[in-house]
């Protein structure tokens, strides 16, 4: 290698330890802007509604939680409704008492056994199917387990 | 960059002229006292890049600003650090300005012809303890309030306005929404805008006076 003089040594010394700096800079620098996408929000997250004792075969039931939803650094709580259905004590469905149509609350009639909503009378199975009136789809589900008599709700899908 | 691609826009920016006139110009036989005001100038590079990252997420609100300061050095990648940059070399140019300005009145660089550098120099002192006074209350902790509160009560035992220069830094009697809003405005906007003209004036006198020779014994 031809020896390198002073002045070149000193010249490339100065480009490189700029380019470090440089360096230190921009990979946090992206690294910070870029991370508020990296972060998933896919992961199921259950939610603890209440004891599955207390859903009777055959009726749906309604459980009320709160949940603290964080974007950014603002938390908002909100409350879910979740009608828990089950026909044999074992295999459990979660339904949103959302009315399809345009957002109304359905409510459990026992003694018609459907979900009737009052704002301009769509009425659902016991399984969510659309019965009559306008809504234009089913009420809709959320995954639902059930741990140790506890049943569990995820509002992701 | 190419010598291409230099000659190219040589032809038609004359950038070679600039370029030598900071980078190849004389300077005298110096020392390291002398890389002060670069020091200075890089921390005001990361000042500014720093800075202009933190406003991404930090929101000037009393509702926000601590859970934003929260967000930024907890949530984000990289957040502590960027901030930690911030935090730190806002301490290192207060520092790094005053060794230099000790450096200057050592030397005696002050006199003839520098004397508007001098000059521009102590605004740019003054400003940066202004970013200082005025960043210190952007988290809005209790730190943050409780300093800003005593830092700005020192104005009211001026004589005569007193009363009207605290109501003017807090932009009320105490210190509130406003106050914090204001500062903010004045960190971001005011003082860089400032800043970035005096560092200019500053280095074009650097540059045109040249550099003064370390004085020799008995001078
Ligand atoms: C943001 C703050 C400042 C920056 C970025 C800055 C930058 C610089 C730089 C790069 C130089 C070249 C020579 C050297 O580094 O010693 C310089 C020279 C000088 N600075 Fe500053 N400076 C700042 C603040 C000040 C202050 C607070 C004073 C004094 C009140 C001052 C007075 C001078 C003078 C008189 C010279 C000429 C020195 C000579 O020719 O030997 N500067 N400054
Ligand atoms: S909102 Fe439920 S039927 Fe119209």
């Amino acid at each position: 290698m031809a020896p390198m003089d002073r002045r070149k040594f000193l010249s490339r010394a100065t480009v490189a330890i700029a380019a470090a700096i440089g360096i230190g800079w921009a990979v946090p620098g992206v690294a910070y802007v870029l991370s508020p996408a990296k972060k998933k929000t896919g992961e199921a997250e259950w939610i603890v509604l209440g004891a599955a004792d207390r859903v009777d075969i055959g009726t749906p039931s309604l459980f009320k939680a709160k949940v603290t939803k964080t974007s950014g650094w603002v938390s908002t709580e909100a409350e879910v409704a979740v009608y828990v259905v089950t026909h044999d004590g074992r295999e459990f469905r979660g339904f949103s008492n959302v009315c399809t149509h345009l957002g109304c609350r359905v409510r459990w009639v026992a003694d018609q056994n459907e979900f009737f909503c009052p704002c301009h009378n769509g009425v659902f199975s016991v399984d969510g199917q659309v019965v009559a009136g306008p809504p234009p789809r089913g009420l809709d589900e959320f995954p639902v387990k059930v741990e140790d008599g506890q049943i569990f709700v995820s509002l992701e899908a | 960059m190419s010598d291409r691609v230099g000659g190219w826009l040589d032809e038609r920016t004359g950038w070679r002229l600039v370029w030598d006139g900071v980078f190849l110009r004389q300077v005298p036989k110096v020392n390291w006292a002398y890389t002060l005001g670069s020091a200075t100038l890089i921390v005001v590079v990361n000042q500014i890049i720093t800075g202009i990252l933190l406003t991404i997420y930090y929101v000037p609100s009393v509702q926000d600003a601590y859970a934003t300061v929260d967000f930024i050095s907890h949530d984000l990648t990289a957040g502590w650090l960027i901030r930690g940059m911030h935090h730190w070399g806002a301490s290192a140019m207060v520092l790094l300005v005053g060794l230099h300005m000790v450096r200057v009145i050592y030397h005696g660089a002050y006199k003839f012809p520098r004397e508007i550098t001098w000059l521009s120099g102590v605004g740019l002192l003054v400003l940066t303890l202004a970013f200082g006074f005025t960043g210190y209350l952007l988290p809005w902790d209790q730190k943050a309030y409780w300093a800003t509160v005593v830092g700005t009560r020192m104005l009211e035992v001026t004589p005569l306005i007193g009363d009207w220069a605290l109501r003017v830094a807090r932009g009320g009697d105490d210190l509130s929404a406003v106050t914090l809003s204001r500062f903010y405005g004045i960190h971001v906007w005011v003082l860089p805008a400032i800043l970035l003209l005096l560092v200019g004036l500053h280095l074009y006198l650097v540059v045109r006076n040249g550099i003064s020779a370390p004085p020799k014994k008995g001078e």
